[in-house]
């Protein structure tokens, strides 16, 4: 029995070992192979083009300029939701949050649908002399970054926020602290360690962010590392593998060395542990100051997302691009191509094939390893959660040239469909692992132990008692994985080939070809296809959750919709 | 000087959580505010406290409007200190630091740090935390971190000490030592301290006088003596004396139980409880013999308790708890005769 169990750890780490590491190690490999031999000429190369050295300067300004913009505005709402006495709560959550369902370069491309040369917004800003704003400049991708990360940042803050005990702040307002004095003295010094760990991640999120550079930053000629890397790998030349995986290896040190850092910063904080979220409001406002403090907010934010995806859906009936809005310039030409064209069908067919799989697939082992993990003791599962963060941590484009260098020594895989889907696995297993371990974790293991006395199986067990109560909480946290695999870009934009192309790719050749209506067109097919599916897992929970199975913490927390539930689950997994 | 509270009520939404609650509370008294959870004594608390806003009613230090509804004095110009059960101490802050807090504001920037620190150490000192001056909450016991949350209460020698069960989330053996520390610090201060509990024990040990309240409600209000002696409603007396309540007529000073042809004499249960035919006894106050004149029962269950015996004896369907001295010992199912001991006064 203690031999089976030893082979089959040592099999699992050598599984392991074969699809998360050797990847990387091959990679680093790569980056160090010059001519016949190994050595850092490539580093130096590297260093000699001046075009490096801007790559590097642009990614890190791009990198802390956007990501102090989603701190201060994540970290307000995060205070305005979790303390203040407004009503529409839910209305803002989800304005603030839908950044983190929509992929960047939607997002990117509806506020270029806004702020095109001769579009309304800059005709009006023209009138008031403050110049056409260009948005493919160093500021166009710093705002667009910084607006898709305000979702991390918020929701690391917002629950810290809820968990700071209410008589903290009393004690203070006891001790002489006005109510400003203390938000300020014992709130946000209470939460520093949360916003900071949320402006790590956004910080680590614009390393790692390809589109919104791509989409943005390659038409100006403006190089960061990811797109960078991109453009060494796909152009052609005797080294060019090599200097693309010399910069990735640099890109990584950094990204692994932030992620570092958050985590000994998180490890370091002294916070009070597990305190149940309070979700009452603190500050109260009288009924005018609150109706305007609402208002801006939801205003902010419909003009940050809402706007910009209305103008787009408009601009994507428009005949021509770039023409004023009128009758004669309407069509549904878009749209038509859209639903005609074979490549598109084969792109939508491609992603939901992706995407289906690659959740099945990581619902399964996630499960299993979390399983192993909380109930039974090994080396396989622990190699793997490192391995599994070690792939999440490092930038996609990254790990996209680390799978080519890997599976294209097997046959059969690089140029298929196959690659996508170990690249998809390698990349999001995390996130389920740790989204079934939190599942997992409201289980009592008593449970388990009443199921055994109660005579049943391993299998009754799992049918009966596990499966249900994991059911709904799983499936929350595969949503995350579900929509970033259907949307994704980074990996297929270096991974698919000519039959493989993914959604979120077939959306960057359209823009890169200047087809703008198009890629307008698409853009709204993939928010509602997103809408749709976050609607079908929705439902999903509810109709498994709602009727009898409740997990022990679900029952303590009452009513939560599951709406709540999904978000906290997405946050689970980010962290 | 006093804190007056005039007709106080507080509603969420269609809650009533305080209704019509009137006090006055003396300079430097210790008033325990007694009831079962629920029965907001905490929200008479916040609303002293300043934390809430009241729906109706006031309250009043001296001549200075504290709270109405329509006027709130924001609670760090209230001049008071508050303990919390949770203790409530910040994570991020040493001991001293915590104690050293309500001297940074305003109000105390010409004071000079020499005697900021004088007055630190011998908070510290008062509480037995000097040695642990630089500990951070987590390295400290539950005892001690109460300790650090009384010291940062009374370092600036607050007019009124709110006390939110601060002994509740401590163990059976610490709780009455901490006791005494809490009467000391009201000796020490003479602070008036507003101290919401549910256990009798605690308040009848400490207060000056107490505040027995149920579902938003004054039931009673008295010094210790009155309160444990004297219930004048049956919720107080079953509350806080543990008194059983037995049902039959009064004449005079004459009480007849109702299954009983029992008759007991009695002159100091007040009118209230009579018009309710009702007759309080302690449980120390009954007598278990075999036979006799009194209120037959059977022994349905027996607690040794070291110097005394608790039974619940069934009379007639009625509970009735009875303390009795070990030598008095009956088995389960033994039929009984409950009298009633002679008052030795």
């Amino acid at each position: 029995m203690k031999k089976r169990n030893l082979l089959y750890q040592a099999l699992g780490c050598a599984a392991v070992v074969f699809l998360f590491l050797v990847p990387l190690f091959r990679l680093v490999l790569m980056s160090l192979s010059q001519g016949g031999g190994y050595g850092f000429g490539n580093y130096a190369a590297l260093f000699e083009d001046s075009r490096t050295i801007r790559a590097i300067g642009n990614t890190v300004v791009i990198a802390l300029v956007s990501t102090l913009l989603s701190t201060a505005l994540g970290v307000l709402f995060a205070f305005l939701n979790a303390y203040w006495n407004l009503k529409r709560k839910k209305l803002l959550e989800l304005l603030v949050l839908a950044p983190f369902i929509i992929p960047s370069y939607v997002i990117t491309i509806s506020w270029t649908s806004v702020l095109t040369g001769s579009g309304e917004l800059n005709r009006v800003l023209r009138l008031l002399h403050l110049g056409p704003v260009n948005l493919y400049s160093l500021g166009g991708i710093i705002f667009v970054l910084g607006i898709c990360n305000i979702p991390l940042v918020y929701l690391t803050t917002v629950n810290t926020l809820r968990k700071i005990p209410r008589e903290l702040e009393w004690a203070a307002r006891a001790a002489g602290c006005g109510r400003w004095e203390t938000l300020f003295r014992i709130d946000l010094v209470q939460a520093a360690p949360a916003i900071l760990g949320g402006s790590v991640l956004a910080f680590l999120s614009c390393m790692d962010n390809f589109s919104v550079p791509a989409f943005l930053g390659i038409p100006a000629s403006i190089p960061v590392l990811s797109t960078y890397i991109y453009e060494k790998a796909i152009g052609f030349g005797p080294d060019s593998f090599s200097l693309a995986s010399a910069l990735s290896v640099l890109l990584s040190v950094v990204a692994v060395a932030g992620s570092l850092t958050m985590t000994a910063f998180a490890g370091k904080s002294r916070q009070t542990d597990s305190i149940r979220p309070d979700f009452s409001a603190r500050i109260f406002l009288n009924q005018t100051a609150r109706r305007r403090v609402e208002w801006i907010g939801i205003t902010v934010f419909l003009l940050l997302d809402l706007v910009p995806l209305l103008n787009m859906t408009a601009a994507s009936f428009q005949k021509i691009y770039g023409q004023r809005f009128s009758p004669a310039n309407l069509s549904f030409q878009n749209y038509r191509f859209l639903f005609t064209n074979s490549g598109v069908l084969n792109a939508v067919c491609n992603s939901l094939f992706l995407s289906l799989t690659t959740c099945a697939v990581c619902i399964l082992i996630g499960t299993a390893a979390a399983y192993q993990k909380l109930r039974g003791k090994g080396a396989a599962v622990r190699l793997l959660e490192f391995c599994a963060s070690l792939t999440y941590a490092i930038p996609g484009i990254v790990l996209a040239l680390a799978m080519i260098f890997h599976w294209s020594k097997i046959p059969g895989v690089y140029g298929s469909i196959w690659i996508l889907i170990a690249a998809y696995l390698t990349r999001y297993l995390i996130l389920q692992i740790k989204g079934s371990t939190a599942a997992m974790l409201c289980i009592h293991p008593s449970l388990e132990e009443a199921a055994h006395v109660a005579g049943g199986g391993k299998i009754r067990m799992w049918k009966k008692i596990l499966t249900p109560l994991l059911f709904r909480q799983t499936l929350s946290s595969s949503l995350l994985i579900f929509v970033s695999s259907l949307t994704e870009m980074t990996l297929s934009s270096i991974l698919a080939s000519a039959g493989t192309k993914t959604i979120g790719l077939t959306v960057f050749n359209f823009q890169q070809s200047g087809d703008y209506n198009i890629a307008y067109a698409f853009s709204v097919l993939i928010v509602i296809l997103i809408l749709f599916g976050y609607g079908l897992i929705q439902y999903g929970c509810r109709e498994s959750g709602g009727k009898k199975e409740r997990s022990p913490e679900h029952d303590a927390e009452g009513t939560r919709s599951s709406h709540k539930d999904a978000l906290k689950r997405m946050e689970e997994s980010i962290l | 000087m006093s804190l007056r509270i005039t007709h106080l009520s507080k509603l969420y939404g269609k809650n009533i959580a305080l209704s019509d609650v009137s006090i006055e509370i003396g300079d430097g008294e210790f008033l325990c505010i007694l009831g079962p959870s629920g029965c907001g004594k905490t929200t008479l608390l916040r609303l002293a406290g300043g934390f809430e806003t009241p729906s109706s009613g006031s309250i009043l230090l001296n001549d200075t409007l504290y709270s109405s509804p329509e006027q709130c004095l924001p609670v760090e110009r209230r001049n008071l200190g508050m303990v919390f059960q949770s203790f409530a101490l910040w994570p991020n802050m040493t001991v001293r630091q915590h104690a050293e807090f309500p001297l940074l504001r305003k109000k105390y920037a010409r004071m000079d740090a020499a005697e900021k620190n004088r007055l630190i150490d011998q908070a510290l000192e008062s509480v037995g935390l000097s040695t642990l001056s630089d500990r951070y909450p987590d390295e400290l016991s539950g005892g001690q971190k109460q300790r650090v949350a009384l010291a940062r209460a009374i370092i600036t020698r607050p007019k009124i000490l709110l006390m939110d069960e601060p002994l509740s989330a401590l163990d059976a053996e610490l709780k009455i030592s901490m006791r005494k520390e809490i009467q000391d610090i009201h000796r020490m201060t003479g602070a008036t301290i507003l101290y919401v509990t549910h256990d009798q024990n605690e308040a009848l040990a400490m207060a000056d006088r107490m505040m027995i309240m149920k579902n938003g409600r004054v039931e009673q209000i008295g010094t210790p003596e009155e309160i444990y002696l004297h219930p004048r409603t049956a919720f107080t007396a079953a509350f806080v004396g543990k008194y059983n309540l037995l049902r039959g007529i009064w004449d005079h000073d004459r009480f007849y139980e109702e299954s009983s042809n029992a008759c007991f004499h009695d002159r100091t249960t007040c009118s209230e409880l009579k018009e309710q035919n009702l007759f309080p006894v302690r449980p120390d106050q009954f007598r278990i013999v075999k036979q006799g004149d009194g209120i037959e029962g059977k022994i349905t269950n027996r607690q040794y308790c070291g110097r005394e015996i608790h039974y619940s004896v069934d009379c007639s369907g009625r509970p009735v708890t009875v303390y009795a001295p070990v030598r008095e010992d009956y088995d389960l199912n033994d039929t009984v005769v409950l009298i009633k001991k002679e008052e030795t006064d």
